[in-house]
């Protein structure tokens, strides 16, 4: 057999064992057999020499060609094989999809703070700052102040929680007690800064209540108040209504009932049209078709005279609502102690 | 208070449903909380004729009737006794469901059968009356539905009532209202009174000792009364206002009070010691029996009547049991008086006694209502029990309430509404309420309006305004915003801060709660603190619902740790909170305490239970202290550390305060196994309590911008081991120390005992990383570094290398 011929023939040899190969050792054994320092190919390389001169270049060539032609044909036999084993591998990396994902552990505001930042967003679009106040006040603030009178039932021990102090209060109006709402904040602001004021007040505020589904000795509110010049009821109204709305969706309707509180005049207790039947009346709304959301007026003269405001200068509505009921009614709890029992079943949810 | 329709009709006309009505009133301030259909559940019952009575076959108390139904003749059997044949009664027919909840249904009894059921007034609750069947008037139409002949097709509505208004006390009051809302006319009952020539003078004296609490005593005489059940018609309109039918003479003093708002007292005349009455207030020692039965201490702040001898009665509260109208009663003293409503306050509240009359009269009633509501009174006794008047009325009323004039600018009125009114329209609203208009004769067109003294809420110009807006309708005010432009609003630094607090505790995993700002003494038991802790030192209220709320918290632990056990008892035990809100602390010369907001977490359990990827791991002190890293680190609060402390809830080993720059701003710890178990938790439980104002001082949202390091830089691994007393605190420190310029970040990546590791030792890993900020850093350079710093190691702290 001439050496071409045994070049030849090995050459077909190698590309058989190369495509052959069906695993990346396989293939580098193949390597090692034709192509290694070894190897078939190398031995008949180094035996060049023993050939005739006249015949070098030619087999040289041939050989030269027949290995660089190996070489390719191992470079894509191995990209092959790689392929097929990145393949088998991502086939056995298959994941069951169904299986839970890994939560990361966040955690919640209270619904009520929820609430409340809510409704200080809605508040601050309308350019009102926030002030907050004591929540042991003293009777002047809570009461007298805000025009309540001396003996009012809300002042009744019945009704208010009371603090002991050092020494006997030489006047009711210097008794201590837990705020029974957040108006005294208005007292407060008003000692302090001068007109324009918008202010929203949140907090809390206590009542000698029992706890009941309806009623909690601790509770939130938020107060609201504007004193400027010429502000006027219809002011109170279009505030209370974009709140309203904002508050509770675009289609809500808005009235203002009157009523009666000691520090503004004249009252309203405001409605909004029940969010749970749209005003044709259910369970929630009593079938009246109105949710009662919270109480306000128009700020009494006497309030303003008692921190020296001239009241043929300045007008002022104020407001309040309860926190917990715009969240029951919001959010449908039914029960106001959920909110400070803290279950996190139920904090769960909001 | 509750209202019959049918009786408001009688004072003032109007054409409008019940729900019309109800709706009216709403939008002028008397608030309807309900309207209650009479009448509604006596449908089939009708008025029936008896036409035959016979003996039940089978049974001797039984009777078997044949009543005519107009279109045919029942047979019923029954057992009363009060009947005779051509009687009309009511009768339930077959499918009539009484208010009891009987349906009546076809029967036999003992052998007969029976068609419907004869009903007595109780089994129909239109009465009381028990005792036999309801024997109906003959003028009743045999056939016809009950409730149409009885009038009882009536609606009630349950008002609420304001207390500046006590003037809408009773039915004119509510008629004056709807006749101000409907522009009609109110029509006050008229009085017919026929008096007797005796004169009440001749009979009786009245004595006003106290004038300031007592401003008028109005008294009548009626004698000849028989003493008798009311008429049927009375007493449904007094069980629709929700009270019971007594005797005509009771009965006459509440239909008069729900009419004029004005209460009144009878007194059985002949039981008055010398006939005669004093108000006074009680001597001391003094004692009473009321009219419930209870023996009663009296002092001298109480204002009572008495007679010659011995308080009759409780002024304005309640009657005496010995003055007591009864069946033997034949003259009353009929007063109609006014008290002052603090004196009727204090006692009523003093006795725990509230009353019907007591919550009247301590809204403050018109002293001019007294003498109408006796004479209407007298009239109804005469007409109903057969009584006859003496002439003339007793009124003591030595300063007569004057009616107050106010001004009122029409221009004010529309300042304050936002309006456009007339002086015109303002006017007609104010005189629909009865008050009287004029136009003063000065430029500004001002009105006098002159108030009658029931309306004893209007004391200023803004009450008028009020009047003027509701009754004008609240709802037709237009809706505007504030004109003022320019307004800023939004929350300052320190608000925002705090509201920065609660996002980064929540994005840290931990769920906000709410807890009361009150506890009870005992949780400082249960915190274990020492009689002498400053924590204990708390607000106390003087009349707490209970023990449990009796303080005001001086901490948040105790809240945070009740949750904790709150939601252990219910099964949750892997519970990550915090809390926001304020601490009570008295402050030496203020009387106000001082009220600082603290930031408080509690962590227990693991974050997840068992997952199908990772076992739960329990929360220690570092998961705590690493949600304080990142807190500090998100308000750009530098400079903080760690100090070791003691305190009694917290374990020995595991208790901390918090230093931000050299000051105290809380503390962080796992708490004491003794308070854990006192909570019943069955997992250790790590806490913090910060102080919001100190977060606030330190804090700086304010971020300025640092080069990203250009070139990469070499990171260095050591090992060492030191002695177990060595913090990584220490180690930490010669590390940055003695690390220079180059030394970027320290990580601590394992802390390891035992194994190869001596008793005693612990081995510390750090992964060290160099770069320098010019150029890329040789391994070599970083080496130098790195054998710089183990030499300090090892010299100052008898560190060994690990290989």
């Amino acid at each position: 057999m001439s050496i071409r011929e045994e070049l030849r023939c090995l050459a077909e040899e190698a590309q058989r064992a190369i495509s052959q190969s069906s695993s990346l050792q396989e293939l580098n054994e193949a390597r090692v057999k034709f192509l290694g320092r070894k190897g078939q190919l190398t031995a008949i390389l180094k035996s060049l020499g023993k050939l005739p001169l006249s015949e070098r270049p030619t087999v040289g060539y041939l050989a030269n060609e027949i290995r660089e032609t190996l070489e390719e044909s191992i470079v894509s036999r191995e990209k092959e094989l790689k392929k097929e084993l990145l393949q088998k591998k991502l086939e056995a990396e298959k994941v069951d999809i169904t299986l839970p994902g890994k939560r990361p552990c966040v955690g919640r505001k209270h619904l009520l703070t929820q609430v409340i930042e809510e409704i200080i967003r809605i508040f601050m679009g309308l350019g009102y700052s926030v002030v907050e106040g004591p929540e042991v006040e003293l009777d002047y603030y809570n009461f007298e102040a805000l025009n309540t009178p001396p003996d009012h039932p809300a002042r009744s021990l019945q009704a208010t929680l009371y603090v002991k102090t050092a020494h006997e209060p030489k006047s009711s109006r210097e008794e201590v007690l837990l705020r029974t709402h957040t108006s005294p904040v208005q007292i407060r602001v008003m000692e302090r800064m001068k007109p324009p004021l918008y202010v929203v007040s949140p907090g809390r505020t206590y009542r000698r209540d029992v706890a009941d589904p309806t009623h909690s000795p601790m509770f939130h509110q938020v107060e609201g108040f504007a004193v400027d010049k010429r502000i006027t009821f219809g002011d109170l109204k279009g505030t209370l209504e974009v709140f309203a709305r904002e508050m509770f969706g675009k289609d809500r309707k808005v009235r203002l009932r009157p009523h009666f509180f000691p520090f503004t005049e004249p009252s309203a207790e405001v409605d909004v049209s029940c969010i749970v039947c749209d005003g044709r009346g259910c369970r929630i709304c009593k079938y009246s078709g109105w949710l009662e959301i919270l109480g306000a007026g128009m700020i009494d003269p006497n309030v303003f005279n008692v921190v020296g405001y001239d009241p043929e200068k300045v007008t002022g509505f104020a407001f309040g609502m309860g926190v917990e009921r715009i969240a029951m009614l919001k959010y449908g709890v039914n029960d106001i102690r959920l909110f400070f029992e803290n279950d996190l079943r139920f904090l769960g949810q909001f | 208070m509750r209202v019959s329709l049918n009786w408001l009709k009688e004072c003032v006309e109007f054409d409008l449903s019940p729900e019309e009505l109800a709706e009216r009133l709403n939008l002028t301030g008397t608030a309807v909380e309900g309207i209650e259909y009479l009448g509604k559940d006596l449908q089939k019952v009708v008025v029936g004729q008896i036409k035959k009575i016979k003996q039940h076959p089978n049974a001797d108390y039984l009777k078997v009737c044949s009543v005519d139904i107009r279109d045919k003749e029942l047979q019923i059997v029954c057992g009363a006794k009060n009947m005779k044949e051509g009687d009309k009664v009511p009768v339930a027919l077959v499918g009539a469901k009484l208010p009891s909840g009987l349906e009546i249904k076809r029967a036999i009894i003992k052998g007969v059968a029976s068609e419907g059921m004869m009903c007595s007034e109780s089994e129909l609750k239109i009465g009381e009356d028990a005792s036999g069947l309801l024997i109906l008037d003959e003028s009743a139409e045999v056939g016809e539905d009950l409730a149409k002949v009885l009038g009882l097709e009536d609606a009630v509505l349950e008002l609420e009532i304001t207390p500046n208004r006590p003037d809408c006390l009773g039915v004119i009051g509510i008629a004056r209202e709807v006749a101000a809302i409907v522009g009609s006319e109110l029509k006050k009952p008229k009085i017919k009174l026929k008096e007797v020539d005796r004169s009440i003078h001749q009979a009786t004296r009245v004595d006003v000792l106290d004038g300031d609490l007592c401003p008028r005593y109005a008294a009548r005489i009626i004698d000849d009364i028989t003493i008798a059940p009311s008429p049927l018609w009375m007493k449904r309109r007094l069980q629709a206002a929700g009270f019971r039918a007594i005797n005509n003479v009771v009965d006459i003093t509440n239909y008069v009070m729900l009419e004029t708002g004005q209460p009144l007292h009878a007194f059985d005349f002949d039981r008055l010691n010398e006939g005669r009455i004093m108000v006074r207030t009680a001597h001391l020692g003094e004692t009473i029996v009321t009219l419930d039965g209870v023996f009663r201490q009296l002092d001298e702040t109480t204002l009572v009547i008495a007679d010659a001898k011995e308080p009759i009665a409780l002024a304005g509260v309640m009657g005496g049991a010995h003055s007591e109208v009864s069946e033997g009663t034949t003259t009353i003293l009929l007063e109609s008086a006014n008290f002052n409503p603090r004196s009727i306050m204090r006692t009523s509240r003093k006795l725990g006694l509230i009353t019907e009359s007591s919550n009247r009269f301590e809204k403050g009633l018109d002293p001019n209502g007294p003498v109408y509501a006796a004479d209407r009174a007298a009239q109804l006794m005469q007409e109903l029990a057969g009584g006859k008047v003496f002439k003339g009325v007793i009124d003591v009323y030595p300063k007569p309430k004057r009616v107050l004039s106010l001004t009122l600018r029409p221009q004010r009125v529309n300042d304050i509404l936002g309006t456009n009114l007339l002086p015109k329209q303002i006017t007609q609203i104010l005189e629909s309420l009865e008050l009287k208009v004029s136009q003063l004769p000065t430029r500004n067109s001002q009105l006098e309006v002159h108030v009658p003294t029931f309306r004893t809420d209007l004391e200023q110009e803004i009450d008028l305004i009020e009047e003027v807006a509701r009754l004008y309708g609240y709802n037709r005010i237009q809706s505007t915003l504030p004109e003022s432009g320019g307004k800023r609003g939004g929350l300052n630094l320190n608000q925002r801060i705090s509201l920065c607090i609660k996002d980064i505790l929540v994005s840290c995993g931990l769920w906000e709660v709410i807890t009361f700002s009150f506890i009870g003494p005992q949780q400082f038991d249960k915190l274990m603190l020492p009689a002498d802790s400053a924590l204990r030192e708390a607000i106390t209220l003087r009349n707490p619902l209970s023990e449990e709320q009796s303080i005001m918290r001086t901490t948040l632990l105790p809240g945070l740790l009740e949750v904790l056990r709150y939601n252990a008892h219910r099964n949750r035990y892997n519970v990550q909170i915090f809390e926001v809100g304020h601490i009570f602390h008295s402050r030496p010369g203020e009387i106000l305490p001082h009220e600082p907001v603290m930031v408080a977490a509690a962590l227990t359990g693991s974050w997840r239970d068992n997952e199908w990827h990772e076992r739960a791991k329990l929360l220690d002190f570092f998961d705590a202290k690493g949600i304080i890293e990142t807190l500090f680190d998100q308000l750009g609060i530098e400079d903080w550390h760690l100090n070791r402390t003691i305190r009694p809830f917290f374990h020995p080993g595991r208790g901390s305060e918090v230093f931000i720059k050299g000051e105290m701003v809380g503390i962080l710890g796992e708490i004491h196994p003794h308070v854990q178990e006192a909570f019943e938790l069955p997992n250790p439980v790590t806490i913090f309590e910060l102080e919001e104002a100190k977060l606030v001082k330190y804090a700086s949202l304010l971020r300025h911008f640092e080069e990203i390091p250009k070139y990469p830089g070499v990171t260095l691994d050591i090992a060492l081991v030191v002695d177990e007393v060595i913090s990584n605190e220490e180690v930490y420190k010669i590390i940055h120390r003695w690390g220079g310029r180059l030394l970027g970040e320290i990580h601590l990546f394992d802390l390891y005992r035992g194994g190869q590791i001596p008793r005693g030792k612990k081995s510390l890993a750090y992964s060290l990383t160099f770069r320098a900020d010019d150029r890329t850093l040789t391994e070599d350079e970083a080496k130098k570094a790195l054998e710089r710093i183990i030499a300090r190691l090892k010299k100052e702290l008898g560190a060994r290398i690990r290989a």
